[in-house]
């Protein structure tokens, strides 16, 4: 088992440098530089001269490998740089920025798992009943439904309108303390989380269906029946059981994902995450930000990938041997 | 069925963008939260390290500056209360007030301001902003506590514009890096507001600063919002979240049929000294030829521009200049929409369809070429399709390639282009064209992108800098603009109305030619009739 765990190890450091080289390369080698972005459209021109001296300051006149060579031994270091926008560290940038992103993607995921998988199974339960096909169609109505339409949809209604819920934004200033702050807080959430659910219900939902459906007929199934156990307890407790393989699987890809942020959302919502800084700092070529949000996105990946290789090959001696699937 | 009658679009009623000044009013309320927007997030609150709009919108109430622009562009004093040009345009002496004060009590000095712009001639501080003005810069030295001297290298008439600048305390950098101070984020003011806090990616809170020589402003607090999406810009306009925010103008079409908008807010519209234009690179073989960019200014329906795409608020420009620059002819007629004189020039530079192809063609090279736009700008890119519409009808491919902006500029600074669409924004009056027209400008030294060369436009604009009678600086730049409209170094196209969205409670507001942001005191000028809901 630990030689397994070593082998995936040794597997995953040629995959990171490889995913690593790329982005520092794409990065550099894309047009445009962190001078030219500038201010961005508000930005001043500078002359020749003035440009010249910027490039040096970033480092930007030095051969490209002595700049990965650089960033690389920095990195090894668990130094991540500093931004070439506010010349903060680009550590301290990620640090402000992730609690925001974790705490609106994490609801969202647990908010689109609370309302899928019981339509789900539901769903799967009775399959072409009028419950499945109005749910599904439901479902892949919302799931084709533009986010950012939808968010600037429900702005106008529960923000402007009624005004029901703040329209942007993650508390209100000066922010209410004590519980008066948490409903704030909580206010501030509801429409982003909604904007982020209620695309990714028909993909949770329409999976758990396809393993209900196709569980509820197995001999296990109608074997628990048959020992008297209600419809609906053989459904929750031996048919969604069976769904609940590939749902696992799912969410080991989709965990990672928790850190990329959306940027769309995050943007409409002036949400201060991460994926609002990946996206800005795209546009003033802020590479030691890119590269580390990139860096960082990448180990998140690799690890659960990992830890799902692992929890497989427990589970499943044939694949630790070398031998199975 | 029959065919229903294509509607005709009524005239709209010129609109009157005349200067608006409400300064002069009874100020109804004092106190109360402005609630502002900013775009992006400011990379910093060091005057000297800013690069952006958003930074400038902040700094304006932290900063004074030396001497500042009033709303009709004069230059008048600030934390200095006088300044003298020396003779020959060489020599800028300022005298600092003696009750200016830094937030922490202790006097803003001529030593902050040396100190100051030897930090933005500093090789190793990036300063975009203020790099350019004090380029020629030969010394700065503090007299004393009050008085400062510069010496530039060359006479020029508008040395003492630089000075429309704002200072960094010197003892709060000394011994520190400079780039990574603390205090960057954190400014000294010395200005009507002090910072309070700033929440990246969400707020920056300011309050009155009661250290300020001046009066105070009108609100005990301002707050910047930092909203990059203009359409929730606008619903939280609407929605009483936000106090103003600048729009273009499909918010501005939208607002006005809007009954909830019009209920609580007004568009607040006027003319800056910003323009569009088409820049042409005037070493490639299409447009090296003056007829050629002539022909290709004709082709371009402007008269349409400004019925459909600014719907009336617009001004063909004839020249490098909008109309309220002190550089602009009035009398400098446009050159006409002319398809057919077009193709009459164009056969006179030698482009004719000698193969048959449909395509004009010279000496064996197609007339074919790359129109380059920022994928951000939808003006931009509508008079791209305009443009290259009107040259496929005489003959001339013109392909509209829309780029990212870091990607678009650079190609744009580097002069790597054929030709591409461009917004001037002036931030400042000067009427200078010698930075990007001068052939000694070239890239990769300077700015003229597009390879402009006319020996005779050239002793112009240098006899112009060393001029330092303003009248007779006027003249020369008049003689220049008509050289510039017959020489077409690029297509001149309009110079269209600044828009605003303002809820109704605000007032005090004065604009300028330069819009609200680099005049004083511009926003802090501002009132509130009731406090916000």
């Amino acid at each position: 088992m630990t030689r397994y765990i070593a082998r995936r190890l040794l597997l995953a450091v040629p995959t990171l440098a490889g995913i690593v080289v790329l982005v520092f390369l794409l990065l550099h080698l894309a047009p445009g530089s962190p001078v030219s972005a500038m201010g961005g459209e508000s930005g001043r021109r500078v002359s020749g001269r003035a440009a010249q001296e910027m490039r040096r300051l970033y480092g930007l006149d030095r051969p490209l490998t002595e700049r990965f060579v650089k960033w690389v031994g920095r990195v090894a270091r668990f130094d991540l740089g500093e931004s070439f926008v506010d010349r903060r560290p680009v550590s301290e940038r990620l640090r402000e920025a992730l609690p925001y992103t974790l705490e609106l993607n994490g609801l969202a995921l647990l908010l689109t798992l609370a309302i899928a998988i019981p339509l789900g199974v539901e769903a799967g339960g009775h399959p072409e009943s009028a419950f499945d096909r109005i749910s599904g169609a439901a479902l892949f109505a919302l799931y084709s439904t533009p986010s950012f339409w939808a968010a600037l949809l429900l702005q106008t209604l529960f923000s402007v309108k009624w005004k029901w819920l703040p329209l942007y934004g993650v508390a209100s200033d000066p922010a209410p303390s004590g519980l008066a702050g948490l409903a704030d807080r909580l206010a501030h959430l509801i429409l982003p989380v909604a904007c982020l659910t209620y695309g990714s219900l028909a993909f949770y939902a329409r999976l758990v269906r396809a393993g209900v459906a196709e569980a509820r007929t197995a001999d296990y199934v109608l074997a628990a029946r048959a020992r008297g156990l209600s419809r609906r307890e053989a459904l929750w407790k031996h048919a969604f059981r069976n769904a609940l393989l590939p749902l696992i699987t799912l969410l080991g890809l989709v965990l990672p994902g928790l850190l990329s942020g959306s940027v769309i959302i995050e943007r409409i919502f002036a949400w201060p995450g991460l994926g609002r800084l990946y996206f800005d700092s795209i546009l003033s070529r802020d590479y030691p930000v890119v590269l580390a949000l990139s860096l960082v996105g990448a180990v998140a990946t690799l690890a659960v990938t990992l830890a799902a290789d692992v929890a497989y090959a427990v589970a499943d001696p044939r694949v630790r041997d070398g031998t199975g699937p | 069925m029959g065919a229903l009658p294509t509607p005709v679009p009524t005239a709209a009623p010129e609109p009157v963008l005349g200067y608006i000044d409400e300064s002069k009013k009874r100020v109804p309320m004092e106190g109360g939260v402005l609630r502002r927007r900013l775009v992006g997030e400011p990379g910093t609150l060091n005057a000297v390290l800013q690069s952006g709009l958003p930074e400038q919108q902040v700094l304006q109430y932290l900063s004074r500056n030396l001497l500042d622009f009033d709303s009709r562009l004069n230059l008048v004093p600030g934390l200095a209360e006088r300044y003298q040009v020396s003779a020959d345009g060489r020599e800028v002496r300022l005298t600092i007030r003696s009750d200016a004060l830094w937030e922490d009590g202790s006097p803003v000095t001529a030593r902050d301001a040396a100190f100051t712009i030897h930090r933005i001639v500093d090789p190793a501080v990036a300063s975009p902003v203020f790099k350019p003005v004090f380029e020629g810069l030969v010394s700065v030295e503090a007299l004393d506590d009050r008085s400062l001297v510069a010496k530039f290298r060359e006479p020029y008439a508008y040395h003492a514009m630089a000075f429309v600048l704002p200072l960094l305390p010197e003892k709060r950098y000394s011994g520190k890096n400079f780039a990574r101070a603390r205090e960057n984020r954190a400014p000294l003011s010395d200005g009507p507001y002090r910072l309070v806090s700033w929440k990246p990616q969400d707020a920056i809170i300011l309050e009155r600063n009661p250290r300020y020589f001046g009066p105070p402003g009108h609100f005990d607090r301002v707050q910047f919002r930092i909203l990059p999406e203009s359409s929730v810009a606008y619903r939280a306009l609407v929605a009483g979240d936000l106090d103003e925010t600048q729009i273009d103008e499909s918010l501005k079409e939208r607002a006005t049929r809007d009954p909830d908008f019009n209920r609580c807010c007004r568009v607040v519209e006027f003319y800056n000294l910003d323009y569009n234009y088409i820049a042409v690179n005037n070493r490639s073989p299409f447009f090296s030829d003056a007829r050629v960019r002539r022909a290709v200014t004709m082709l371009l329906d402007r008269p349409a521009i400004v019925r459909n795409l600014f719907r009336g608020s617009a001004r063909i420009i004839s020249g490098p200049w909008a109309p309220d620059s002190p550089g602009y002819d009035a009398s400098v007629r446009p050159l006409p929409f002319d398809p057919a004189g077009a193709a009459r020039l164009l056969a006179e530079a030698g482009w004719r369809d000698s193969n048959g192809d449909g395509t004009l063609d010279r000496a064996g090279k197609e007339f074919d070429f790359e129109l380059l736009v920022s994928a951000g700008s939808n003006v931009g890119r509508q008079i791209d399709e305009m443009l290259a519409a009107e040259l496929a009808r005489v003959g001339v491919k013109a392909r509209v390639r829309p780029l990212e902006w870091a990607s678009f500029i650079e190609r744009i600074d580097a002069g790597d282009f054929e030709a591409a669409s461009l917004a001037w924004s002036a931030s400042d009056p000067n009427p200078d064209p010698f930075p990007y027209w001068h052939s000694s400008q070239w890239p990769p030294r300077g700015l003229n992108s597009g390879f402009y060369r006319n020996p005779e436009a050239d002793r112009i604009m240098e006899e112009a800098r060393r001029q330092m009678t303003e009248d007779e600086r006027i003249r020369i730049y008049h003689r220049l603009h008509a050289i510039f409209r017959d020489d077409a170094p690029a297509v001149f196209v309009t110079n269209a109305s600044a828009k605003y969205a303002f809820r109704r409670q605000i007032g005090g507001l004065v604009t300028s030619p330069i819009g609200f942001t680099g005049i004083w005191p511009g926003p802090v000028g501002w009132w509130g009739t009731k406090a916000a809901p």
